[in-house]
């Protein structure tokens, strides 16, 4: 009999949720068909040193080395409770009062209930929509919602099936992913280092072990590395947080909120209201320049128009020195804390660590603090050894080299089968951002029988930035500048460079473009828009536009926008499928991975490409031929491996046994003398440019001179701007008597975005949900305990979060880890709408962030540092919501994981009524 | 042979993986005889606690992972009338989940708080070492494999350093290292200049105490002393009036906050 303590199988399954890259491999058993246990990964099961050649970094008599096992994160703890979450979709949905013959009632999106139908009539009734779109206003009718990160898959990727299918239908209007992790570097700090394509300092080659050996300090600014990096991969930033304390180096954390990386890792804390770095960074300056304290030398040879800088800090250009007691009433950082943190940092050897900047970054005007960050770090000889801007994740995106000195002797390149983010026809060169989606030479030599399934697809015609996506439906039009394809430049030179290509942030660009419809369909595979993106209460109501005739969302979840849809496609995790794991930038080891199923799909559940199959079926086998390429999953698992180049190393029988390969690390000779950072750039600025017009710092940003001159929402030199036509969010606004707390909005500490909202093991932590008197979990909002007695509130009380978009409702929790005139939601919870568009139980914070841009010239979004004000909700309040939306209080709710499928499902009873 | 947990609070990151691991483990999987499921929620074989010091911005968390000690004489064992508590050879202590009856004593016998109470199966519940786990080839219960920081560690008490578990404090066979302390902080300022008072000599009197400088922030900290003693300090620059504190008891840390020094 077998042993009931032996798994019946073990299985490689990846945990990170960045998909498309499937992140650090887990080991998840199963028996009976049901997962039993979710582990780390330990490589030296199967691997000798002498095979992987771990890393190491050498500083000061000290040595940190590459974790010999993934160093695992809640999520992949928690995520059997994930797979068999009550709130899976579980069969195709549709919504009970959406009939595609008749009557469709789209106001009623967001409140009524669903019945089952089956797959053959799910996919019928989408293939005839579809065609119906097509003819009665073409194929641009259908806005395809479509984006990265979600459960890292490659044979079968989250994101951008439907894209394909409809490629092969003649077109779509694509969903074009703004810079939302990176807003302030793309618009802002790209000016000043160019650093392509994002902003943030490139490359990244070696800066922890430069900084271990050299630096004294660390300006942790808006970086929560307890935080932010555990979606994306490992443990490995809070490892090296604990290495830097004990090699001596101080830890200084400038932050609203004493983050979870702070709580525990800071030398020092200080504190900063929300989006008003500016005013800290001006003042620093301030003092540098009118003290003496800067690297004038480097700042010679090294930036341009250095002296428009000096002239606005001192007060020339606007008659208003940005002294410490300026700043000080800004900001709400101490005059003497002000002035000591400048002179401290300018004898120090410091950098500054991003998770990827977070609120500091994603609020209005972000372009401002980003692009003085990059300015203060000039005046800091930037380049020179341990001065540098380090980032604590994506160790392997947009960069030559790696941070740590982890570089596999080559990269397992897994291409991606579905093309979500491709840039639009005409508008740029198209190969930039096409070289994930297409098979390189040596691929096609090596696994021919992808071929066919790459054949390139025609490109769409439209895009709508995704920040503009509910101004666009509810306005029918749109105008915004650049954005035409993510990152604007993902291709990469000999060097892996990648080209500058800023001048196309500045291209005037509209929808509809001439000739082609509105967009009257949505179909999405990535349904977080109301929690995760700007105006989410603004984007309820665009769902409910007339002009929407049918929406499509397939999901594994039933959550946020897919109570908006008409039809919902049930989808398998990654746990239910065979798959090809890849593991680039979780910061241990490369690897690459088969992943099997651990369990039988759950219900009906498809895989996103199978369910788009589905689909092409109904539209005729040609369709269905071209979408797959006549590949079953297996045989794509098999092909992809192939394609890598892996077997040069492992024979695919091995694989098959093994089921992981490890790239060895290069040599520590090969890595360790390349150059750290910008280096090259600090030691020779002549022969070693930036990618910036002048080649130099650009301290008066040439491109924005001379596109935008006049645009007083970013001016050439970076300032701080009070109020504007796009953002009134300061507490000096007349606003601020009506709303008058700044509302911080973080990454989440148990979510990545709007993923892993239901672990019921981590909703039962104090941080995650707050229990009301209700029973509900609530999401938490941060109070300063005076600003909580002001008003009344309680630890535990149920309050509404709310400005003029309306309202949240969460749960207070009163803390001493976060400023007066100030709260603090994680963004990412799930939607629970009792009034669609207007009031949320579920503690969707994004559902009352700003509607405009970072700045009007900036397509980012702005989700961080606005203004509200917090209230208790009263009985008589409570009652009469209860009364007057007995529907939306009465849907079932699961005790442990909070909403579920069960409340969105018609009732037996609801159906005999109805019949 | 006795095994042991030894957690570092000083690397403690906070990040719940213990806590969550033992809930992979137990919840919904049945290993008797070594335990029976633990229930979907609300029950805590291993959690965390968090203990906030201070006040901004003086202010800190730290983090302790609570745990069956599997004491050397278990108060539970000798409590229990029905003998379903089994100290192992290797010094996992193990209630048996088909022996047990449910009467609740050992919970209110346990010294730790470390048992609780199934109300829906009748029987009392808590970590098991994981057992069951140990006994089938594995190394390491799931909360100290799934430790990220290296914070927790499991082994035979021969395999630690005798010195470093004697400066522990213990629960049983749980031992934490670097507990911390109290502190007694503050910041020094010229209120004139608006400047912070750089290298000003802070002298700390009572248990513990010391004579530390403030810093470029014009922060002072005096660290890990004990509890509910009480302390005078004495702040002195040169140019300066002198500062003088009575009676600051560490019942609590304590942020004295910024302090502005007069100019002599």
């Amino acid at each position: 009999m077998q042993n009931k303590f032996t798994p019946d199988k073990q299985n490689i399954v990846s945990f990170s949720l960045m998909g498309p890259e499937s992140g650090g491999p887990c080991l998840v058993d199963s028996t009976d068909e049901r997962i039993t246990r979710i582990r780390p990964y330990f490589y030296d099961t199967e691997y000798t040193d002498k095979h992987c050649n771990p890393w190491t970094m050498e500083a000061r008599g000290k040595t940190f080395s590459a974790p010999d096992h993934v160093t695992i994160t809640p999520f992949g703890l928690g995520y059997k409770s994930r797979v068999y979450s009550p709130n899976r979709v579980r069969y195709p949905l549709k919504r009970v009062d959406w009939d595609p013959n008749g009557e469709r009632h789209p106001e009623n999106r967001g409140k009524s209930k669903y019945v089952r139908i089956s797959w053959d009539e799910a996919a019928e009734i989408v293939a005839k929509e579809l065609l119906r779109q097509k003819e009665k206003y073409g194929p641009e009718a259908v806005l395809c919602e479509a984006d990265m990160h979600g459960e890292g898959k490659n044979v079968a990727p989250s994101h951008g099936c439907p894209n394909r299918l409809l490629s092969l239908m003649g077109g779509y209007t694509l969903q074009m992913r703004n810079m939302d992790s990176w807003e302030g570097w793309f618009w802002g700090a790209k000016y000043v280092w160019g650093c392509e394509p994002v902003g943030e300092m490139a490359p990244q080659t070696n800066l922890y072990p430069d900084i271990a050996k050299h630096s004294d300090m660390l300006l942790f600014w808006g970086c929560d590395p307890e935080t932010t990096p555990r979606g994306f991969g490992m443990n490995l930033p809070s490892r090296l947080c604990y290495w830097f304390t004990e090699l001596g180096i101080k830890s200084v954390y400038i932050s609203p909120d004493l983050n979870y990386g702070a709580a525990v890792h800071a030398d020092k804390w200080i504190p900063i209201l929300p989006n008003t770095d500016v005013a800290l960074q001006l003042a620093i300056a301030y003092i540098w320049i009118t003290e003496d304290l800067y690297e004038k030398e480097y700042i010679e040879k090294h930036a341009y128009g250095f002296d428009k800088f000096v002239d606005y800090v001192l007060g020339r250009e606007d008659g208003v020195p940005k002294t410490p007691q300026w700043a000080s009433e800004k900001c709400g950082v101490k005059v003497w804390t002000i002035k000591a943190l400048a002179r401290k940092w300018a004898k120090s050897t410091a950098s500054i660590l991003h998770g990827n900047g977070g609120p500091y970054i994603r609020g209005p005007y972000s372009s401002e603090p980003a692009r003085l960050e990059v300015m203060l770090l000039g005046m800091r000889a930037v380049g020179k050894p341990g001065v540098h801007q380090a980032k604590m994740l994506e160790w392997n995106l947009w960069n030559r080299d790696y941070p740590v000195p982890y570089q596999g002797q080559f990269v397992p390149k897994i291409t991606a089968i579905a093309d979500p983010l491709r840039p639009v026809a005409g508008d740029v060169d198209p190969i930039i951002n096409m070289d994930r989606f297409v098979l390189t030479e040596a691929q096609k030599q090596r696994a021919p029988e992808l071929v066919e399934l790459f054949k390139q697809l025609p490109a769409p015609k439209q895009f709508i930035p995704r920040c503009h996506i509910h101004k666009a439906i509810l306005e029918g039009h749109a105008e915004w500048r650049g954005l035409q394809c993510f990152s604007s430049s993902q291709q990469p030179d000999a060097n892996n460079y990648r080209h500058p290509t800023q001048q196309y942030q500045f291209e005037e660009m509209q929808y509809p473009r001439e000739g082609l419809s509105r967009v009257h369909m949505i179909w999405t595979d990535a349904p977080c828009q109301v929690t995760c993106w700007n105006d989410g209460h603004l984007m309820q109501k665009a769902f409910q536009d007339p002009s929407i005739e049918c929406i499509v969302a397939q999901h594994p979840w039933l959550e946020n926008d897919c109570y908006f849809a008409d039809i919902i496609f049930p989808v398998v995790t990654k746990h239910e499928m065979h798959d090809l794991g890849n593991d680039l930038s979780s910061g241990g080891f490369t690897s690459i991975y088969l992943e099997e199923p651990c369990c039988p799909p759950v219900g009906e559940s498809l895989s996103d490409f199978d369910v788009c199959a589905k689909v092409a079926e109904k539209l005729g086998p040609e369709y269905l031929r071209a979408y797959t390429g006549n590949l079953s999953e297996q045989e794509r698992v098999r092909f992809f491996y192939k394609a890598t180049g892996c077997e040069d190393y492992m024979t695919w029988e091995e694989f098959k046994k093994q089921k992981i390969f490890v790239v060895p690390c290069k040599t520590k000779e090969e890595v360790e003398n390349l150059p750290a950072g910008l280096y090259e750039f600090y030691a020779d600025p002549e022969n070693n440019p930036l990618s910036t017009p002048t080649g130099k710092l650009e301290y008066y940003a040439t491109q924005i001179a001379e596109f935008t001159p006049d645009d007083p929402e970013r001016m050439p030199v970076p300032h701080w701007i009070e109020r504007s036509e796009s953002h009134d969010e300061r507490l000096s606004s007349p606003r601020a008597e009506k709303y008058p707390l700044l509302c911080m909005s973080n990454h989440g500490r148990w979510r990545m975005h709007a993923q892993c909202d239901d672990i019921i093991w981590t909703r039962e932590i104090e941080t995650m949900k707050v229990r009301g008197k209700d029973g509900y979990l609530y999401e938490p909002v941060w109070l300063n305990p005076k600003e909580a007695e002001k008003r009344g509130i309680r630890h535990g009380d149920i309050v509404k979060v709310f400005n003029e978009r309306g309202i949240v409702l969460c749960g207070a929790y009163v803390t001493e880890r976060l400023v007066e005139q100030t709260c603090y939601v994680d963004h990412g919870s799930r939607l629970d709408p009792i009034i669609p568009g207007y009031l949320d139980r579920g503690g969707a914070i994004n559902c009352i962030t700003p509607t405009a841009t970072t700045s009007k010239n900036a397509t980012g979004m702005a989700v961080s540092g606005f203004l509200v004000e917090v209230e208790k909700v009263t009985d008589a309040e409570w009652e009469s919501w209860k009364r007057d939306y007995p529907e939306a209080f009465a849907r079932k709710l699961d005790p442990d994981a909070g909403v579920c499928l069960a409340g969105w499902l018609l009732t037996e009873d609801e159906m005999e009524a109805q019949a | 042979m006795k095994k042991i947990f030894v957690i570092d609070i000083a690397r403690c990151s906070g990040c719940y993986n213990c806590q969550l691991a033992c809930k992979d483990e137990h919840c919904g999987n049945d290993w008797r005889p070594y335990a029976a499921p633990q229930p979907p929620t609300g029950m805590f074989w291993c959690r965390v606690k968090e203990f906030s010091h201070g006040s901004i911005p003086k202010l800190r968390l730290h983090y302790e992972p609570l745990l069956c000690g599997h004491c050397d004489k278990p108060v539970c064992l000798g409590a229990c009338p029905q003998g379903a508590i089994d100290k192992r050879d290797d010094g996992l202590v193990i209630i048996n989940p088909d022996t047990c009856v449910g009467c609740d004593i050992c919970q209110q016998a346990c010294p730790h708080g470390a048992i609780s109470f199934n109300a829906m199966t009748s029987t009392a519940q808590k970590c098991t070492g994981c057992a069951h786990l140990l006994d089938h080839g594995a190394k390491l219960p799931r909360c100290v494999e799934a430790c990220p920081t290296g914070a927790m560690r499991f082994g035979d008490i021969s395999e630690f350093d005798e010195k470093e578990l004697e400066k522990a404090t213990r629960r049983g066979n749980v031992y934490y290292l670097n507990i911390p302390g109290r502190f007694i902080a503050g910041t020094v300022y010229d209120p004139i200049e608006e400047e912070v008072v750089i290298g000003a000599k802070c002298t700390l009197r009572g248990a513990q105490g010391g004579a530390v400088q403030t810093d470029d922030f014009g922060d002072f900290w005096f660290e890990n002393l004990p509890e509910d003693a009480r302390y005078t300090l004495d702040i002195s620059a040169e140019g300066f009036r002198p500062l003088h504190f009575d009676g600051l008891s560490t019942e609590k840390d304590i942020n004295l906050g910024d302090l502005p020094m007069e100019k002599a």
